[in-house]
C-alpha cells in the first residue's frame, strides 16, 4: 500500500507545484529600455504594462515592438523638449495581479511619469486604482469603456466597445436581422457586452436570444456553438480575442448555425487570419482603419497617419502592424504630444491629455473630454469583412 | 440527440488526446517511479516544430513524420543527463527535477517560437456530418492515431520480449538484473516511448486545439489525471481514463456552464485519490498491469 499511498502524495504535490510554476515559469521577459542612453536625471519615463505572454500575447507582443520602435524613434529626433524618454515595458502575464504588481512597481520604485497599459481589459482595470491613487496620468489600450468610467487620471485608445457595438448594431439594422447570439469572452473583454448590445439595438428592436461565453485560453467550442445553433438565430456576434476568437469562428462555421457571424475589433491582427484560415471568409466586423489601410481614400485624415506607421513598422519588424499596435502608437504618441505641450508635472499633463482634440491617430480621430477619456466615435470604425485572408471593406456598409 | 452525440464525439477526440499523453506518464511509471512533467511539453515541442517545418516549406506528412523522431531524441537526452545521474530516484525527486526541465524547456519554447499560438494545417481528408454530427477529418485522425498509438504502446509492454523486460525493472530491479536486464537501457527505452506518445499527440492536436509554449501545462495534468485512473500503470485504463476526462468535460461545458470545464479534471483528480488511490485497474494487491 505504501507505493499507492506515495503516489497519492505525489499527485497532489504536482498539481500544486504545477500550478506555481505557471506562474513563475512565464516572467522570461523584462526590461526593453529601448533608448540605450544613460539615466540621466532630466529622462521622461514611461511606464508599460502589456500582457505579453498568457492569453493577451497577441495583442501584448506587437504593442510592445511598437513602443519600443517609437522610443527608438523620438530619441533620434532628439527626445521631447531635449529631454531622452526612458522606455520601461513590464510584462502582466495577461493577469490581473501581475498588472497591480507591475503597475506598483512602476509607479512606485520607478516613479515613471506616465503609465501605458495593460493590453486587455481585466488586467488594466486592477491597474486602475492604483494610477488614480498616485495620481499618475494613465492610458490604457484596452477596449471596455469601465476602465476610464467617471476615471480622472485615466485614459484610453482603443475603441469603447460601445462604439463598437453601435456600429454593430448599425449593420444588423441595414440587414434586417433581429435575433442576435452572443458568445462572448469570459474576462473583463466580454464583461457587460450582451447587455449593452441589447441595450443599444433595443430601439431598432434588435434582442439578444441566447448567450455563450468561453475561457479567454480555451480551445474547444463545440459547446458553446451547439447551445447557439439551438437558439436559432439571425446573427452571431463572437466577441473575443485570438486565438480564442480564432477557434470559435472555426467551430462556428462547421456547427453553428448558417446565419451572418459578426466578430468584435478584438481580431484586428495576422494571427487571427492565421489561426482562423479559411472560416473567416464572409463573416462582418467593425474594425479600425489601419486593416484597410490601402482602400481609404485619399483625403482621409488617418490616411497618412496610418500609411506612415505601417510602412515604419514593417520596415523593423518585416511584418503587418496590427490594430493592437495602433492603440499602443495612439497611447504612446498622445502621451508624447502632451508632454511636449505640458512637461512631466503630472497635474499639467493629465490636463495636456484630456485636451486632446482631432488628434488624428491609428484608431481614429481622437477629442478626449473631461467626460470622455477615451476619445473615439464610431465614425473610427469601419465594417470590414475577410476575403481570401484579406480584409476587405464592406461595400455600401453602414 | 444529435447534440448529445456532437458533444460526446467532440469530447471522444479531446479525450484522445488526453489520454495520448496520459500513455507517456504510464510508460515511465510503470517501469521506474519516475513521475515525468515534461510529458505535456513533448506534445508542445512536437507542435511547434512542426508548424516551423511547414512553414519552412516542408510537406505537411513529411513534417510530421520527422518532428516525431526529434522529441524522441529530447526525451532520451532528457534521461540521459537529468535523470540517469540521479542514484536515489524516488517519485518527488522524479516530480521536482522534471519540473524544473519542464520550466526550462517552456523557456526555450517562449524564446523560439514567442508568446503567440500556431496552427498546423489540417491533415488531409474531408470533413463529414453524420446523422447532425459534425465530424472533422482531424477528429477521425486523432481517434485513429490515439488508436494505433494506443495498441502499439499495449502490444510492445505485454506481448514482446523486451517490454516484459521493462516491465521486469519494476517489479524487481535487482532480479532483472540478475538475469540481464540492464535498468539504464530500460529507462531510457521508456522515455522513448513517453517522447514518442507525447509527440504524437502534440501533432495530432495542433490543427484543432493549436500549438503554444504553454500549453504542455494544462495537457499534461489533464494527461496526468487520466494516468492516475490507471493507478499510473494501467495503459488501458490511462487512454480509457483520457477518453472519459474528455467526454466529460464537453458534457459539462455543453449542459452545465462553460467555465466548470476545466475544473472537471481536478474535480475527477480529487474523487480518485480520496476513494482509489491505487487507481481504478489495480487490485489493493498491487499487481501490475
Amino acid at each position: 500500500m505504501s507505493r499507492a499511498f506515495r503516489s497519492l502524495t505525489s499527485a497532489l504535490a504536482i498539481s500544486a507545484a504545477a500550478l506555481g510554476a505557471a506562474a513563475c515559469a512565464e516572467s522570461a521577459e523584462t526590461g526593453g529600455a529601448a533608448s540605450g542612453s544613460g539615466t540621466a536625471a532630466g529622462d521622461i519615463k514611461i511606464g508599460a504594462v502589456l500582457d505579453i505572454t498568457g492569453a493577451g500575447a497577441s495583442l501584448g507582443v506587437p504593442e510592445r515592438q511598437t513602443l519600443e520602435m517609437l522610443a527608438e524613434k523620438v530619441n533620434a529626433d532628439g527626445g521631447v523638449n531635449g529631454r531622452k524618454i526612458r522606455l520601461l515595458v513590464e510584462d502582466n502575464q495577461s493577469t490581473e495581479d501581475g498588472a497591480a504588481k507591475a503597475a506598483s512597481k512602476l509607479l512606485s520604485t520607478e516613479n515613471v511619469d506616465i503609465l501605458l497599459g495593460a493590453s486587455r481589459t481585466g488586467p488594466s482595470l486592477a491597474m486602475r486604482p492604483l494610477a488614480e491613487q498616485a495620481k499618475t496620468p494613465m492610458i490604457s489600450l484596452a477596449a471596455n469603456q469601465k476602465i476610464v468610467d467617471g476615471s480622472t487620471w485615466v485614459f484610453k485608445t482603443a475603441q469603447n466597445d460601445r462604439v463598437v457595438l453601435e456600429r454593430i448594431v448599425d449593420d444588423l439594422k441595414a440587414q434586417g436581422l433581429k435575433k442576435v447570439a452572443v458568445a462572448r469572452d469570459a474576462s473583463g473583454f466580454g464583461e457587460g457586452v450582451p447587455e449593452m448590445l441589447a441595450e443599444i439595438g433595443k430601439p431598432a428592436g434588435i434582442e439578444v436570444v441566447h448567450v455563450e461565453k468561453f475561457a479567454p485560453d480555451a480551445t474547444d467550442f463545440t459547446a458553446q456553438m451547439v447551445n447557439i445553433r439551438n437558439a436559432k438565430p439571425d446573427a452571431t456576434l463572437i466577441w473575443g480575442i485570438p486565438p480564442a476568437a480564432s477557434l470559435a469562428q472555426v467551430s462556428y462555421e462547421r456547427l453553428g448555425p448558417k446565419v451572418p457571424v459578426y466578430q468584435s475589433h478584438g481580431i484586428g491582427n495576422q494571427v487571427f487570419l492565421d489561426t482562423a484560415k479559411d472560416s473567416a471568409d464572409g463573416l462582418r466586423a467593425a474594425l479600425g482603419r489601419m486593416l484597410v489601410a490601402d482602400q481609404l481614400a485619399a483625403d482621409d485624415p488617418q490616411k497618412e497617419v496610418v500609411t506612415q506607421f505601417i510602412s515604419d513598422y514593417k520596415a523593423k519588424y518585416n511584418q503587418n502592424p496590427s490594430t493592437f499596435a495602433g492603440h499602443a502608437y495612439d497611447g504612446f504618441m498622445i502621451a508624447i504630444e502632451s508632454l511636449k505641450k505640458a512637461g512631466t508635472d503630472p497635474n499639467r499633463l493629465r490636463d495636456a491629455i484630456e485636451q486632446t482634440s482631432d488628434w488624428p491617430g491609428i484608431s481614429g480621430v481622437f477629442t478626449m473630454t473631461p467626460e470622455d477619456h477615451s476619445g473615439l466615435t464610431k465614425e473610427a470604425l469601419v465594417m470590414v469583412t475577410v476575403d481570401s485572408g484579406k480584409w476587405k471593406v464592406l461595400e455600401g456598409a453602414s | 440527440m444529435s447534440d448529445f452525440l456532437q458533444l460526446v464525439f467532440s469530447g471522444l477526440a479531446l479525450g484522445a488526446v488526453y489520454g495520448l499523453v496520459a500513455l507517456g506518464f504510464v510508460a515511465i511509471f510503470s517501469v521506474r517511479e519516475i513521475v515525468n512533467l515534461v510529458q505535456g511539453e513533448y506534445a508542445a515541442l512536437a507542435g511547434l516544430s512542426a508548424i516551423s517545418a511547414v512553414t519552412a516549406g516542408v510537406p505537411l506528412l513529411l513534417a510530421v513524420v520527422l518532428v516525431v523522431p526529434l522529441v524522441v531524441l529530447v526525451s532520451v537526452v532528457i534521461e540521459r543527463l537529468a535523470i540517469r545521474p540521479v542514484h536515489r530516484m524516488t517519485p518527488l525527486v522524479s516530480i521536482i527535477l522534471t519540473l524544473g526541465i519542464s520550466t526550462a524547456l517552456k523557456a526555450v519554447m517562449l524564446l523560439v517560437w514567442g508568446p503567440e499560438a500556431h496552427r498546423l494545417p489540417e491533415f488531409p481528408g474531408r470533413d463529414l456530418v453524420i446523422g447532425g454530427v459534425s465530424i472533422q477529418a482531424q477528429e477521425l485522425w486523432i481517434l485513429g492515431t490515439a488508436a494505433v498509438v494506443g495498441y502499439a504502446v499495449v502490444w510492445f509492454y505485454e506481448h514482446t520480449g523486451a517490454g516484459k523486460a521493462l516491465r521486469a525493472c519494476a517489479e524487481q530491479p535487482i532480479a532483472a538484473r540478475l538475469v540481464g536486464i540492464s535498468p539504464r537501457t530500460a529507462t531510457m527505452v521508456a522515455f522513448a516511448i513517453a517522447g514518442l506518445v507525447g509527440a504524437v499527440a502534440g501533432v495530432v492536436s495542433s490543427p484543432i486545439y493549436l500549438s503554444s509554449w504553454n500549453h504542455g501545462l494544462t495537457l499534461g495534468l489533464k494527461g496526468f489525471v487520466a494516468a492516475t485512473l490507471g493507478g499510473l500503470v494501467s495503459f488501458r485504463v490511462a487512454m480509457l481514463g483520457g477518453l472519459f476526462l474528455g467526454v466529460l468535460e464537453s458534457l459539462v461545458a455543453g449542459y452545465g456552464a462553460t467555465g466548470y470545464r476545466d475544473a472537471v479534471a481536478f474535480v475527477v483528480l480529487l474523487l480518485v485519490l480520496l476513494v482509489r488511490p491505487q487507481g481504478l485497474a489495480l487490485k489493493a494487491s498491487g499487481v501490475r498491469v
